[in-house]
C-alpha cells in the first residue's frame, strides 16, 4: 500500500516545493525560503543519526561548519570556482567524519553524544584560535556567490539560490530514502532498535553507524558550503550550540526517523523564529518548550499527526 | 621551569577543580541513581549563583547566608523540575529524557536571561578581597573557602549516601531499580531526594564560584559542559571518579593554559576526555553495573 501511495505524496510535494517561490513576493520572503531550504538540508542530515541511527550527536554544527570553511577557503584563499568548493565541503566534512566517527560510535548514547560535543568543541576551539589559516574571530569574508560553469551566469540571492539549495535537498531526500528502503537502511532499523539483538543476527553495528555517521556529516557539510556562498560571511560560531540546537529542535518537532519530518520542522522553525523576531529572548524560550512539548506529547513529531488527520478526513468523506 | 609559577598554576588548577568537583558529584549522582543524563544540570549551578546574588542585593543578607539561602532554594527547584518532568517519565526511553532535560536548560538559560538580564553580574563577596600568601602560592580566601566548602559538601554527601536510610535506598535503586522497589524502597522519595541533593550542590558550587569570576545567566552550559567532562572521564556514576576527574581537569586546564596556551584551555579539558574514552570507553572510574 506504501509502495503506491509514496511517489504520489512524494511528487505532489516536490511539485509544490517547486511552485512555492511563484507565491513568494519581495527579497524578504525569498530569502526566508532560501534558509528553510538550507535547514531543511541540516535537519535532514542530523536526522539520519538521530532518527535513523537513534543516537544524538552533538557535533554536528561543527562538520556544518567544516564544509563552510572548506568551501569558502578554497573559493576565496584559492580562487578554485564553487563546484570544487562545494566538493571539497563534502570531501572535508566527510572524512572528518569517518576519523570522528571511527573514535566515538565505539560508545554509545549520552557518552557518544558528550564526546561529539567534544569533537565539535576542539574544531571550534581550532578555528577560533588558529587566526593565521581561519582568521580566527572574523571569520572568512567576501565569499562569491556560486557561478554556473562555461555560462558565466552568477546564482546569487533569492530564488535561483532557492532552487540550486532545493536540487541539493531534493537529492538528500531521495538518498535517505533509497538508503532507508536497501538493505542498510534496515540494519539501521535494526540497531536502532535493538544493537545487541542486531549484532548477534550478525549486523556490524559499528560499520553501519559509521556508514550512516559519515553520511550524514558529508550532507551537513554540503549544506555548510552552501550556507557559505549564501550568507557570504562565515564565523567559528557556525560550529557552536547555536547551530546545533535549531538542529535539533528542527528533527525533533518535524519527526526524527522521517524523510519529510527534518522539512517540516525545518518550515515551523524559520516561521515562528520570523513571527518571534520581534521579542528577543523570549524566542529560545518559546523553542525550547516546544521541544519540550514534543518530546513529551508527541514523541513522533509534526509529521506523526499526519496518518491521523488522514484517517479523520477519511472516515469523513465515508460518512458523506 | 619557574617553580612558584608551578605552584600557582596548581594551586588554582586545584581550586578550580574543586568547583567542577561539587557540579560533577550531582551529575553522576542523578545519572547513577536515576539514570538521568540532566543537561539541564548547568542551569541549577546558574541559578545557584543567581540566588546568591539577589539575596545579597535584594534582601541584605551575609554572604555565608546567601550561599545557604542558594543551596536550599534550588534544590526546591530541582525538586519542583522533578515532580513536573522527570519523575512522570520515568518510564521512558532514555533519549526522550535526554532531550527533555536539554528543553530545560534550554528554558532555564533562557528564562534566566529573560529575567535576571543577560549582563554580567558580580556576587559581592568580602571573601573575593582578602587574599593569603601561603609561600609563594597567593590565594584569595574566596578561594580557600570554595575548597574547604566542596570538602565539607562532598563528605557530608558521601556520609549521606553511606549511613543514612535514604542513602542506602539510593544506593539500592542505583544498584537495580526495580529489585529496590519490590523491596518497599520508595521511588518517588529517592528520586526527590536524589534531585533535591544533586541540584542544592549544583546552587551552592555556583554561588561558590560565582564570586571569584563574574555571572551570566549562560554560564550553565559552560557548567554543564565541565561537569560532563569531569563525570565521562570519571565514569558515569561514580562519586569517586567525579572527585578525581574534577581535580584531574582543574590541574590540567591551570597547568595546559599556563604552559600550553590559553587560547586552547577549554579544548583541553575535551582533549583528555577523549583520550580517556578511548582507553577506557566507560571512564577512569567506571562503577560496576
Amino acid at each position: 500500500m506504501k509502495k503506491f501511495e509514496f511517489p504520489r505524496a512524494a511528487m505532489l510535494g516536490t511539485g509544490a516545493l517547486l511552485l512555492i517561490p511563484f507565491a513568494a513576493n519581495g527579497a524578504y520572503f525569498e530569502h526566508l525560503l532560501v534558509m528553510w531550504m538550507l535547514y531543511a538540508l541540516m535537519a535532514i542530515s542530523l536526522n539520519i543519526i538521530v532518527g535513523y541511527l537513534g543516537e544524538l550527536s552533538f557535533g554536528h554544527a561543527a562538520f556544518f561548519g567544516l564544509g563552510a570553511y572548506a568551501s569558502a577557503m578554497m573559493t576565496v584563499y584559492a580562487g578554485f570556482p564553487f563546484w570544487m568548493g562545494l566538493l571539497a565541503s563534502a570531501v572535508v566534512a566527510a572524512l572528518f567524519g569517518l576519523a570522528i566517527g571511527y573514535v566515538s560510535l565505539r560508545i554509545k548514547g549520552p557518552q557518544f553524544a558528550i564526546l561529539t560535543l567534544g569533537f565539535g568543541a576542539i574544531l571550534q576551539s581550532v578555528f577560533n584560535n588558529w587566526v593565521d589559516v581561519t582568521n580566527g574571530p572574523l571569520g572568512i569574508t567576501k565569499i562569491p556567490a556560486p557561478k554556473i560553469p562555461f555560462l558565466d551566469v552568477t546564482i546569487a540571492g533569492g530564488i535561483p539560490y532557492y532552487y540550486l539549495v532545493l536540487f541539493f535537498l531534493l537529492v538528500a531526500t531521495y538518498m535517505c530514502r533509497a538508503l532507508m528502503r536497501s538493505r542498510t537502511g534496515r540494519a539501521f532499523e535494526a540497531l536502532r532498535e535493538n544493537d545487541m539483538l542486531a549484532s548477534s543476527l550478525g549486523i556490524n553495528v559499528f560499520r553501519y553507524k559509521l556508514i550512516g555517521f559519515v553520511a550524514a556529516t558529508m550532507f551537513v557539510g554540503v549544506a555548510g558550503s552552501l550556507y557559505a556562498h549564501y550568507i557570504k560571511i562565515i564565523t567559528p560560531s557556525l560550529f557552536t550550540l547555536q547551530y546545533m540546537a535549531p538542529m535539533i529542535i528542527m528533527v525533533i518537532i518535524g519527526g526524527k526517523g522521517t524523510v519529510t519530518g527534518p522539512v517540516v520542522g525545518a518550515f515551523v522553525y524559520i516561521v515562528l523564529l520570523e513571527l518571534l523576531r520581534a521579542s528577543g529572548s523570549m524566542r529560545m524560550l518559546v523553542f525550547a518548550f516546544l521541544l519540550t512539548l514534543s518530546v513529551i506529547f508527541l514523541p513522533g513529531g509534526l509529521v506523526s499527526l499526519l496518518p491521523y488527520w488522514r484517517n479523520q478526513r477519511g472516515a469523513g468523506k465515508r460518512d458523506d | 621551569m619557574n617553580t612558584s609559577i608551578l605552584l600557582q598554576q596548581l594551586a588554582n588548577g586545584l581550586v578550580n577543580g574543586m568547583g567542577y568537583v561539587l557540579i560533577a558529584v550531582g551529575l553522576t549522582l542523578v545519572f547513577g541513581v536515576l539514570r538521568i543524563v540532566n543537561f539541564a544540570h548547568g542551569e541549577f549551578y546558574m541559578l545557584g549563583a543567581f540566588a546568591a546574588y539577589f539575596s545579597i542585593s535584594l534582601l541584605g543578607v551575609p554572604y555565608y547566608v546567601a550561599v545557604l539561602v542558594a543551596t536550599v532554594v534550588v534544590a526546591g527547584v530541582g525538586v519542583l523540575a522533578n515532580q513536573v518532568l522527570f519523575k512522570p517519565l520515568r518510564r521512558e526511553h532514555e533519549f526522550t529524557i535526554l532531550m527533555v532535560s536539554l528543553g530545560l536548560s534550554l528554558m532555564l538559560a533562557n528564562g534566566g536571561e529573560l529575567v535576571f538580564g543577560a549582563d554580567p553580574k558580580y556576587i559581592a563577596s568580602p571573601f573575593a578581597d582578602m587574599s593569603v600568601e601561603i609561600g609563594p602560592v597567593f590565594l584569595t580566601w574566596q578561594r580557600i573557602i570554595v575548597v574547604l566548602a566542596s570538602i565539607v559538601l562532598i563528605g557530608l554527601v558521601y556520609l549521606f549516601i553511606r549511613k543514612t536510610r535514604m542513602g542506602k535506598m539510593m544506593q539500592a535503586t542505583a544498584q537495580n531499580r526495580d529489585g529496590a522497589a519490590l523491596s518497599g524502597v520508595n521511588i518517588d522519595w529517592v528520586h526527590t531526594y536524589t534531585f533535591a541533593l544533586a541540584c542544592g550542590l549544583a546552587a551552592a558550587a555556583g554561588a561558590l564560584m560565582g564570586p571569584t569570576t563574574v555571572i551570566f545567566p549562560t554560564i550553565g552550559e559552560w557548567a554543564v559542559l565541565k561537569g560532563f567532562i569531569v563525570v565521562i572521564m570519571g565514569g558515569l556514576g561514580s562519586i569517586g571518579g567525579a572527585v578525581a576527574g574534577g581535580l584531574i581537569l582543574g590541574v590540567a586546564e591551570a597547568v595546559g593554559a599556563n604552559y600550553i596556551s590559553i587560547a586552547f584551555k577549554d579544548a583541553l579539558g575535551y582533549g583528555i576526555v577523549v583520550a580517556v574514552l578511548l582507553w577506557r570507553p566507560a571512564g577512569l572510574f567506571s562503577p560496576r553495573v
